[in-house]
Parts: structure tokens; sequence; C-alpha cells
């Protein structure tokens, strides 16, 4: 199991780069909204 | 649109053939764990990338005197130490499987903290100025001295020093490099190119947010 340790974080680390991108994604939806 | 599509569907190859095909490492007993260098090199390459592409923007600005190249530049910059952090995490699980320790002060660990702490001062040198022309024109000199930093920390020094990492004067391992094989690269390449595409989205998406709130500022 600790071998497959490495490729999950690196799930993980996909998955925060990811979520990074949407909550921009939002604020640009967001701004052009009240702009 | 097409491009998010895109950027989904090659991660998603990325993921199923990091999986699918054979470790790309043989001849060691925990084959499985080298899987994450198809997540852990790529990141690394993407943060030197952003960090090339901060001191292009940085000269850009030293030529045009434009400041939206010096925010361009400080947006290059900060998304790569996010990377950088990323693959110095990443780094470290990986040195805890193969070498059982997060972390040895292997030549390339030491840069890596380096590099990150080189960047670390530029932020807090861009924060500690008020004036925006000021703050623009160190900045700009910065990166391209940031950048040298990269240069030598990345790819010289981890050359000149013994240490564990592949390809280190005096390394143990490196008769058991990572095999690039056709399915190795057929992996490789796409990670890259996902991990380069992702970084851009970001850039770009972090530039036109600038750019809106600057234009509901005045509004």
């Amino acid at each position: 199991m600790s071998n497959f340790i490495p490729m999950i974080v690196s799930l993980l680390i996909w998955g925060v780069l990811w979520i990074y991108v949407f909550r921009l994604d939002r604020r640009v939806k967001e701004l052009e909204k009240n702009a | 649109m097409f491009g998010k599509i895109g950027l989904l569907l090659l991660f998603a190859w990325v993921i199923i053939g990091a999986w699918m095909f054979e470790p790309p490492m043989s001849g060691v007993s925990n084959p499985e764990v080298y899987r994450i260098f198809y997540f852990h090199v790529p990141v690394a390459l993407v943060t030197f990338m952003a960090y090339c592409l901060a001191m292009y923007h940085g000269l850009l600005y030293l030529r045009n005197r434009r400041l939206f190249d010096d925010k361009k530049s400080s947006t290059a910059a900060l998304l790569g130490t996010i990377f950088c952090v990323l693959a110095t995490v990443s780094g470290s699980i990986f040195a805890r499987q193969t070498w059982g320790m997060y972390w040895n002060w292997d030549p390339r660990q030491t840069s890596i903290v380096v590099l990150l702490l080189t960047y670390l001062a530029y932020f807090s040198l861009r924060s500690a100025i008020a004036d925006p022309l000021k703050k623009a024109n160190l900045s700009a000199v910065y990166s391209i001295l940031g950048f040298i930093a990269a240069v030598f920390t990345i790819f010289i020094w981890p050359r000149i020093a013994p240490g564990l990492h592949p390809g280190a004067p005096g390394d143990s391992t490196s008769g058991s490099f990572i095999v690039m094989s056709t399915k190795t690269w057929l992996v490789f390449g796409p990670s890259l190119l996902a991990f380069a595409g992702l970084y851009y989205w970001l850039y770009s998406l972090s530039l036109k947010i600038s750019g809106l709130e600057e234009e509901n500022l005045h509004v």
C-alpha cells in the first residue's frame, strides 16, 4: 500500500491545482458580473 | 472552451497512462513508487518555465516601462512559486519512499529551498515598496537575477555536488535510472504539456482578475 502513497499524493496535488483554477474562474465571473 | 476540454482529456490520459503502463523504473524493490515521476518532474519543470516567463516579462518591462509587464512578471513568479512548493512536497514524499526520509539535504533538495527563499524574498521586496514604478523596476531586475539563481540551483549545483538524485556525481543509483521508453514518453510528454497548460490557464485567469479588479476600481 505504501508504494502507492506517492501517486495518491500526486493526484491530490493535481486536485489542489484544479480547485485553484475553478476558484479563479469563479472570481473572474463574479468580477465580470460586477463590471 | 476546447482548450479546457483538451486539458481535461490530457490529464485523464496522464492519470490512466501513469497507472496502466509498467512503472518507469525497473530493477528496484519498489518500482510502483516511481510512478510519481509523471507528476513530480513535470511540476518541477513548469516551475523553471514559470521563472523563465517572469524573467522575460521583467526584461520587457525594463525595455517598454509598461506596468502590465510587471504584473505579468510577478504573476508568473507567484504561480511558479506555488508549483515550486508542490514539487518540493511531491519530491519529499518520493524521497521518503526511496531514500527512507522526507528530507535528506540532498543538493537538489537544498537547492529547491534556496530557490523558494529567493522568490519569497522577491515577494517580500515587492510588498515593502509602495511606489509602483520603483517596485516594478526593482522587481524586474530581481526577476532576472532570480532566474539566474534558478538555472544554477536547478541545473548546475545538483550536478556538481554529490547527492542522492539520479545524475549527481557519485550517485550509486545512476545504474537504475528512469527508463525513458516510448511508453514512458507517452505519459511523461502529455503530463508536461498538461501541467504547462494548467499553469498557463492559471496565469491567464490571474491576469484577467487583476485587470478586472483594476477596471472595477475605476468605475
